[in-house]
């Protein structure tokens, strides 16, 4: 059985100032997996998942979303942005801040209306936050702001969801709540890639995972290459003694 | 029309102008790029002048507003090479352009209307002079006219892309992820910032537009948490303080210019103050609750772990807590106006209600998760993050 390749990542190099933080990365994530992508600071994570969204030009390489470039895909894409890469004193409500997960399919000058109210609210209700709707996003606590965030990715409804470190600075209700929606929208045959920082949950909540440093490393099921040779390959020293500790 | 009312009208239209984009500006954390636009306009107002012959022309609006872009440009240039920051960035390019602006003037026009001392505070007092005459028909003066049209541009814009401008001030990824290019909506704002700055220009100069268009957004900014109501209480502020501005002018028969900017910064300094929930005095009145109800905790917590009727006693939780008398007594009241504890005797215990208060807020501090603490919230400061 052959399932689809829902991200293809070819030959892709990406720079700042002249210095290559991504170094000819090539990645294929098949459709309906739950994927962690985990590798030190500096690794050059959310600069992959930027780089697959066209936030950051690459100086090389090409990615393609089903086939197609990510241009003429994205409706089929959701993006969870790191939460500290906002202003969170922003004049505005939670509900406002996910009803922005309507606008990619409005498209330029139309405004969101009744039914796209209606999908954000619904949104608001399946990460638990309905009764916050109203309240402004700087009176919300960390893990209340990420769920609003997971809430604007789900209203949406794409085929492939990135997030860039989820469950950083929330708490433990929280991450487990996130995580189960994330479950299930592999259950629901979704694709989902998650930037992740704590490689000891790395078993109990994806299923594939991708080793990045700079350099692609490795790229698979967890149970097959969750193993403690790429993770020295990866963080550069005996991964086996350091998780022990 | 009288020229007291057409000064009144160019002051609050133009009000009206600066604070739209101005709003953004604050947003984006971008106020000292208006202070830059408005001096590195000069040159392009200059050549303009040079080439047009005409003070008036459209042509000078659209060189200064080119200008402006080159401005943006440049700091962006300069910061992307790492080598310095944004804010020395912006200290090198707009004076260089100015002073290009200000020998360009001494060299070439000293001749005609257009002096320093114009360009940098404005000339109010002259602008109903200069009238919009077509077939020996007066329709006003032309300074009301140019700004207006620009002010209805704006408004036009902002109806019609307020999500875009919303969504990539807010989250400039997920906007760009989406397909509404920061870098497009980016270069429109500085061009209608640039356009109006210019327009601004012939009224209030190029130091005063600065707090025409900063202002106002700031001091809404410090009302309100909707982005709708923050432009609408923009518009109001610029408007109010133009005409107030220039009734003081006339009481003080000052610069018309420099009350309006003086009121603009009186009414600043009144909502810095008095604003109901990020004002100074709110904030400083909210910490000195927030310390009441520390030591409050602390109380309810001694109350909590001794049962012995001598640790209760109010003498020795004043000796014991080691509290000054005022201090003690406040605690004291807001625990009993709360119906914590009751006192009997002298002697403080714990009420089912104080009991469940210290559990919950005990817990809250431990896990630091806010779900149980929501009605909490409304009664206690401390408890609102």
């Amino acid at each position: 059985m052959k399932t689809k390749i829902a991200v293809a990542v070819d030959d892709l190099t990406v720079a700042y100032n002249y210095k290559p933080v991504l170094w000819d990365i090539d990645l294929s994530i098949p459709e309906g997996v739950l994927m962690a992508i985990v590798g030190p600071n500096g690794a050059g994570k959310s600069t992959l998942i930027k780089s697959i969204l066209g936030i950051i030009d690459p100086i090389a390489g090409s990615v393609a979303i089903y086939g197609k470039p990510y241009t003429k895909q994205r409706d089929k894409v959701a993006y969870v942005p790191q939460k500290g890469s906002v202003d969170w004193d922003f004049p505005t409500t939670a509900l406002d801040v996910v009803m922005m997960g309507t606008y990619g399919s409005l498209g330029w000058i139309k405004r969101p209306g009744a039914k796209e109210k209606k999908l954000s609210l619904e949104a608001l209700e399946k990460v638990g936050m309905l009764a916050f709707k109203n309240r402004q996003i700087s009176q919300l606590s960390g893990g209340q702001q990420q769920r609003i965030f997971l809430a604007r990715a789900l209203v949406q409804n794409a085929a492939i969801y990135f997030m860039d470190e989820p469950f950083q600075g929330v708490d433990a209700t929280t991450e487990i709540a996130i995580i189960n929606i994330l479950k299930e929208l592999r259950k629901a045959g979704k694709t989902v890639i998650v930037v992740h920082h704590d490689l000891q949950t790395v078993p109990e909540y994806f299923d594939w995972v991708t080793f990045l440093n700079v350099k692609h490393i490795a790229t698979g099921p967890v149970k097959d290459i969750f193993n403690d040779d790429n993770l020295t390959k990866t963080y550069g020293i005996n991964y086996k003694v350091a998780v022990q500790q | 029309m009288s020229p007291m009312i057409d000064i009144q009208l160019i002051a609050a239209v133009t009000a009206a102008a600066c604070a739209i984009p101005g709003v953004f500006l604050v947003l984006r954390k971008m106020a000292l790029i208006s202070d830059a636009i408005s001096h590195s306009i000069l040159p392009g107002i200059v050549i303009g002048f040079f080439i047009t012959h005409d003070l008036a022309s459209p042509w000078l609006i659209i060189f200064a507003a080119f200008s402006g872009i080159i401005t943006v440009v440049l700091v962006e240039l300069i910061q992307k090479t790492g080598l310095v920051k944004e804010d020395t960035a912006i200290g090198l390019v707009f004076p260089a352009l100015f002073s290009i602006g200000v020998i360009l003037i001494a060299q070439n026009a000293n001749d005609v209307h257009l002096d320093v001392d114009a360009v940098l505070l404005g000339d109010l007092v002259y602008a109903p002079f200069d009238r919009l005459i077509i077939d020996n028909a007066d329709f006003g003066p032309k300074g009301l006219w140019t700004i207006s049209v620009i002010l209805v541009i704006t408004l036009v814009l902002l109806f019609a892309f307020y999500k875009e401008l919303k969504i990539s001030t807010f989250d400039v990824g997920l906007s760009s992820a989406l397909g509404f290019s920061p870098v497009i909506l980016h270069y429109g704002l500085m061009s209608v910032a640039s356009v109006t700055t210019v327009a601004a220009f012939d009224a209030v100069g190029a130091i005063l537009v600065v707090a025409m268009m900063i202002t106002p957004a700031a001091a809404a900014y410090l009302l309100t948490t909707d982005l709708r109501k923050m432009l609408i209480l923009s518009v109001l502020f610029g408007v109010g303080s133009a005409i107030g501005g220039y009734w003081f002018a006339r009481w003080l028969d000052a610069s018309i210019s420099g009350s309006i900017t003086t009121v603009l910064g009186l009414l600043f300094l009144l909502i810095y103050l008095f604003a109901p929930s990020k004002g100074l005095i709110a904030v400083l009145f909210r910490q000195s609750r927030q310390r009441i109800e520390v030591s409050l905790l602390t109380f309810l917590l001694h109350l909590n772990n001794h049962d012995s009727e001598n640790e209760r006693r109010v003498a020795h939780l004043q000796e014991h807590i080691n509290w000054r008398k005022v201090k003690a007594n406040s605690v004291l009241q807001l625990a009993e106006k709360n119906n914590m504890i009751t006192i009997d005797n002298q002697i403080v215990s714990l009420t089912d209600k104080g009991l469940e208060f210290t559990e919950k807020a005990l817990d809250y501090i431990i896990t630091n998760k806010d779900e149980k603490i929501e009605d909490m919230k409304d009664d206690f400061f401390l408890f609102r993050g």
